[in-house]
């Protein structure tokens, strides 16, 4: 049955979670657990498997062994219905170029089945500050704007759980600034995130659950009160260091 | 099963919008259609061979060859902007984005096919009229069949770097049965048959086009999940 998911406080659980590739271990036994309302950070060197971790969670590949549920559906069994609670924000923006942001929400609202989808394109365009803009192309937007539109239309069908993938990836400083108060806002209105990105400052700010995958694995997972910043600071560049060492030999 | 159906309008509604701002697929699908009768009119002597007898292989020609430019551009609209990886994230069954994109296909090459038909009918000197209804039933099925396959081997063949060229290695062997059964009903049609003549080969046609649509169905799901 995956109508009824299981009652749970947990927003996600995952448990011995692997994917491989080969002889690649993508994701290597990957265990965690995460509330309803909290934010994760996932940190973690280039080829560490935070986008496959992240595609894993919400559908998109299969594990190759483990399990994990997300808002209590497991994700292999109940993914039609575990969809309806998630939004997915990665680098890549998800819209249509040759249509106009209006035209693209009201598209997804009538994927995800709303009843008013050009009511709920029109408000979510309003959210991002993008109503201004709702009639002309995609293509001719900043990848700010992309980026903004993209949380939009994520947020359109009111996920409880968000999954974003790098959101930060090729945002200039104001960008960024906005992507993280609006962020900062859905955080704030009680929705589970679990974000990966390189920019540490950033993800210490707003998370309360600090991850390090390396090598397919969670070598570090904490509450953000028992971290020590500057260390987890060097922590991180030394994986990303000692990754990229490893990256080289494995190239030779 | 509401859901389900509007879901399925709403990508075709989508693909329909796109093509009406861009106008890239009907314009290329249609100049090479055009172009390949073009060519075929003046390698073909007609005052010795019939147009009936040649007319039926080129307009199908015509049609597959240009057909399959549309199919290999559908897919890679999907693949822009990761746009494929925000449909697989919506609450629907994936057959929603296989017959979603059949159906455009379709439509597009429907729409091209009876642009077509009256060029056809002036650069042969074939009156088409009085043949129209079976002519029109042929092209249905074909067409169908043509879409059905090609829909599901280009979402297949949109992950793949040389994506133009397996598509057409991909789709014309599997395609075999429904171009012989189209070409010989088209020529029949063309000499004057009655429908009721070619029923083995209507039935063959229709026969592969659920086939395909019902493969299509039972793998889409393995095909787009990464």
């Amino acid at each position: 049955m995956v109508d009824n998911p299981k009652p749970s406080d947990f927003a996600i659980e995952v448990r011995q979670l692997r994917k491989d590739f080969g002889v690649l271990k993508a994701v290597d036994g990957v265990s965690f657990d995460l509330k309803r309302g909290e934010f994760l950070s996932v940190f973690g060197p280039n080829g560490a498997g935070k986008t496959t971790l992240i595609k894993i969670l919400t559908g998109l590949t299969r594990p190759s062994s483990g399990t994990a549920r997300v808002a209590g559906y497991e994700v292999e069994e109940g993914r039609s219905e575990m969809r309806r609670e998630i939004g997915v924000i990665s680098h890549s923006p998800a819209l249509y170029a040759d249509l106009t942001p209006m035209e693209n929400l009201v598209f997804f609202g009538k994927m995800y089945g709303l009843e008013h989808p050009q009511e709920s394109a029109l408000a979510g365009l309003e959210d991002v500050g993008l109503a201004a803009r709702r009639h002309d192309r995609v293509r001719t937007f900043s990848r700010g704007m992309l980026q903004r539109l993209s949380i939009a239309r994520a947020v359109l069908h009111d996920p409880s759980i968000l999954f974003l993938d790098e959101p930060f990836t090729g945002l200039d400083i104001h960008a960024s600034n906005v992507l993280k108060e609006h962020l900062q806002t859905l955080h704030n209105n009680k929705r589970t995130i679990l974000m990966t990105t390189h920019d540490v400052s950033c993800g210490l700010e707003m998370c309360d659950k600090v991850a390090l995958q390396v090598m397919g694995r969670f070598a570090f997972f904490k509450d953000i009160k028992d971290v020590d910043k500057e260390n987890f600071e060097t922590m991180y560049f030394d994986a990303v260091r000692n990754n990229q060492f490893t990256m080289g030999i494995r190239s030779h | 099963m509401n859901l389900f159906l509007s879901q399925i309008a709403a990508i075709v509604w989508k693909d329909f919008v796109t093509e009406l701002k861009t106008r890239e697929l009907f314009s290329a699908m249609f100049i090479f259609a055009l172009l390949v009768m073009l060519i075929f009119i003046f390698s073909v002597n007609l005052s010795i061979v019939k147009a009936s007898e040649v007319g039926p292989g080129i307009l199908w020609v015509a049609f597959l060859f240009s057909g399959t430019l549309g199919l290999n551009r559908s897919f890679v609209l999907e693949k822009e902007n990761g746009c494929l990886m925000g449909l697989m994230l919506v609450p629907a069954d994936r057959t929603v984005i296989y017959f979603g994109k059949l159906i455009s296909n379709f439509v597009f090459l429907t729409i091209m096919e009876l642009f077509i038909l009256p060029l056809f009918m002036i650069f042969f000197n074939i009156d088409l009229i009085e043949h129209l209804l079976p002519l029109l039933l042929v092209i249905f099925l074909g067409t169908l069949g043509f879409c059905a396959l090609g829909t599901l081997l280009s979402s297949l063949a949109s992950n793949l770097k040389t994506r133009e060229i397996m598509l057409p290695i991909l789709l014309y062997p599997l395609l075999v049965p429904i171009v012989i059964g189209v070409v010989r009903m088209t020529g029949q049609i063309l000499a004057g048959e009655p429908l009721s003549e070619m029923m083995n080969w209507i039935g063959l046609t229709a026969s592969f086009d659920i086939i395909y649509i019902g493969v299509s169905i039972m793998t889409i799901d393995h095909i787009l999940e990464e």
